[in-house]
């Protein structure tokens, strides 16, 4: 061989490699432009994160592309032989829903061209790409789960970028306790209030629906009641529509659903909201009809009804014995109790707030914060009295009609340290009411402004309170 | 039924003529206010009320009659006087 003929073969090596490196570089950047952008048609959670920068983990590490349903009869070894033939493997069997198999692509072909070619196939009831969560972080280094709702940008209270004067920050961390879980429809939170919107499109995913392995609630006066989502203490009916639009705005703090791309988020993007209807279209009710509501609850959950909290965004200065005697029912049968402190801009030390003042092991006190961290102006609070705080002013969330209303009040935040609660449950469901409320409480942000005002003397914190920082 | 603001003043006026038993040309209206209220009783319950802790736009009416000053509080859904003789009343 001449040394030039040598000399050109080296270089052309050294082209072919380096052509070889530049393709792998450019599938590199394609698969994370792909995990950037994911929207899988037609599934009940049509999650969008559009984030460039961000790395798909998972699929690096070879996760599953695509999920194929085949049909009933198709064996095990035919499964086989399609998967082979397509280049393919069946990296897991959903064994919950039979001939549901996760199935994992070694031609690093785009996700959706996979599921087509298995839909084409006589044997395939249904193929759709995998969904995926997509991650990105912080700059603290934390990791963040970002919803696709319309109006997530003006809900400050969940993550607070600075927007309309607001702080930055100054929120309940929502963004990263999302990186560890969104909820759990297996988690009920009953909302006492004034009734929900059950059929809201923001709600009706999350509202509960009585199992009917679930007996209808049977009461010793009024007798059967087909309490299908919940129950009406007003009518004494088991229809808990709501007249007002304040116990509907506390539903989609509770529970709005996530990720659907319309209105707002809840903390739960996925939980069971129980409305309970005791106070009327103008938004006030009776101790009895708030006690018959309770004690709802409270037979519900021996009928096998996985409530585990209860919602309070009201109170009176009056003190009931017989409201917290069922209060104190309720701890007996393990759910907390989530009140607001009021909004006299007063001390309930000296001035109490019932049922917020209850000295009750399931109970929790909650005072509001506007979008600079402050207790906000009407905000009762006390640091004997008052345990913790939540964003509670200019709090968007849904109303009667189909609509979205910004609110104010020790309501509003209420149902945020209510369903902070809901989330954690869903991380971690076997907790007692005691462990679940003293993870709250101490999963707080100390702030300045709270010091001496509340007990913990912090807003709380959900990333912290689901172990995600 | 919702109420409009005029319809809540004429509401109080009449209430405050009842009360006092006295006519309707007797009583001067002071003031008329938006105001904002503490919670959906209005910062106005009556015994045993429960109420919503959302700030409730209305207004506050206050009226004069008999050498006696009355504050009313309104929204589209309610009227109530407020600590009137040491009490709060839903009319």
């Amino acid at each position: 061989m001449s040394r030039n003929k040598f000399v050109l073969q080296v270089a052309l090596a050294v082209f072919l490699v380096l052509i070889a490196a530049l393709a792998g570089q450019l599938r590199k950047v394609q698969r994370e432009w792909r995990s950037a952008v994911r929207i899988m048609p037609g599934s009940p959670e049509p999650y969008v994160v559009f984030d460039p920068n961000q790395v798909d983990e998972t699929r690096e590490n070879g996760a599953p592309e695509v999920l194929v349903k085949f049909r009933p009869g198709v064996s095990a070894n035919t499964i086989n032989e399609i998967t082979a033939r397509l280049n393919d493997r069946v990296e897991d069997e959903i064994e919950s829903v039979p001939g549901l198999a996760a199935v994992d692509d070694l031609d690093n072909v785009e996700a959706e061209s996979i599921a087509a070619e298995y839909r084409a196939l006589p044997e395939v009831e249904y193929a759709e790409p995998s969904y995926e969560i997509s991650l990105s972080h912080d700059g603290g280094g934390f990791k963040h789960l970002h919803p696709n709702d319309a109006r997530f940008s003006e809900q400050w209270a969940l993550a607070n970028d600075g927007q309309n004067g607001g702080k930055p920050g100054a929120d309940v961390a929502a963004l990263r306790a999302w990186a560890t879980t969104t909820g759990d429809d297996d988690i009920i939170v009953a909302v006492l209030d004034s009734g929900v919107d059950y059929n809201h499109s923001d709600l009706q995913h999350n509202i509960w629906v009585r199992d009917e392995n679930v007996k209808q609630y049977e009461d010793s006066e009024l007798g059967s009641i087909e309490d299908v989502h919940g129950y009406n203490a007003v009518d004494n009916t088991g229809d808990p529509m709501d007249e007002n639009g304040h116990g509907t705005h506390c539903a989609g703090i509770v529970g709005a659903e996530g990720g659907n791309e319309i209105g707002i988020s809840g903390v739960n993007w996925k939980v069971k909201i129980m409305p309970l209807k005791f106070m009327n279209a103008s938004g006030f009710g009776t101790s009895k009809s708030a006690i018959e509501a309770i004690n709802y609850v409270i037979d519900r959950k021996r009928a096998g009804v996985n409530v585990r909290i209860i919602s309070a965004s009201w109170g009176t200065k009056l003190r009931s014995r017989a409201l917290e005697d069922v209060i104190r029912k309720a701890y007996e049968e393990g759910i907390l109790f989530v009140a607001a402190s009021g909004n006299d801009s007063l001390s309930t030390d000296l001035l109490p707030q019932y049922p917020a003042s209850y000295n009750l092991g399931n109970l929790i006190s909650v005072a509001a914060l506007n979008r600079q961290d402050e207790l906000a102006s009407f905000s009762n609070y006390g640091v004997k009295s008052v345990h913790i705080a939540a964003p509670g002013a200019n709090i968007l969330s849904t109303w009667l009609g189909n609509e979205y209303e910004e609110h104010s009040g020790t309501s509003m935040a209420t149902p945020m340290v209510s369903d902070i609660a809901a989330l954690v449950l869903s991380k971690r469901p076997t907790l007692s009411v005691e462990e679940l409320r003293s993870i709250l409480l101490n999963s707080v942000d100390k702030l300045p402004s709270l010091n001496g005002k509340v007990a913990t003397g912090g807003r709380i914190n959900a990333a912290k309170a689901v172990g995600a920082e | 039924m919702a109420m409009s603001k005029e319809e809540a003043i004429e509401k109080a006026r009449l209430d405050v003529a009842r009360r006092l038993d006295i006519g309707e040309s007797d009583i001067k209206t002071l003031s008329v206010k938006d105001a904002e209220f503490p919670d959906m009783a209005l910062g106005a319950p009556v015994s045993d009320d429960m109420s919503g802790q959302m700030i409730t736009p209305g207004w506050r009416i206050t009226l004069e009659a008999d050498g006696q000053t009355f504050e009313y509080r309104a929204n589209r859904h309610q009227l109530r006087l407020w600590n009137y003789k040491g009490g709060n009343y839903l009319i």
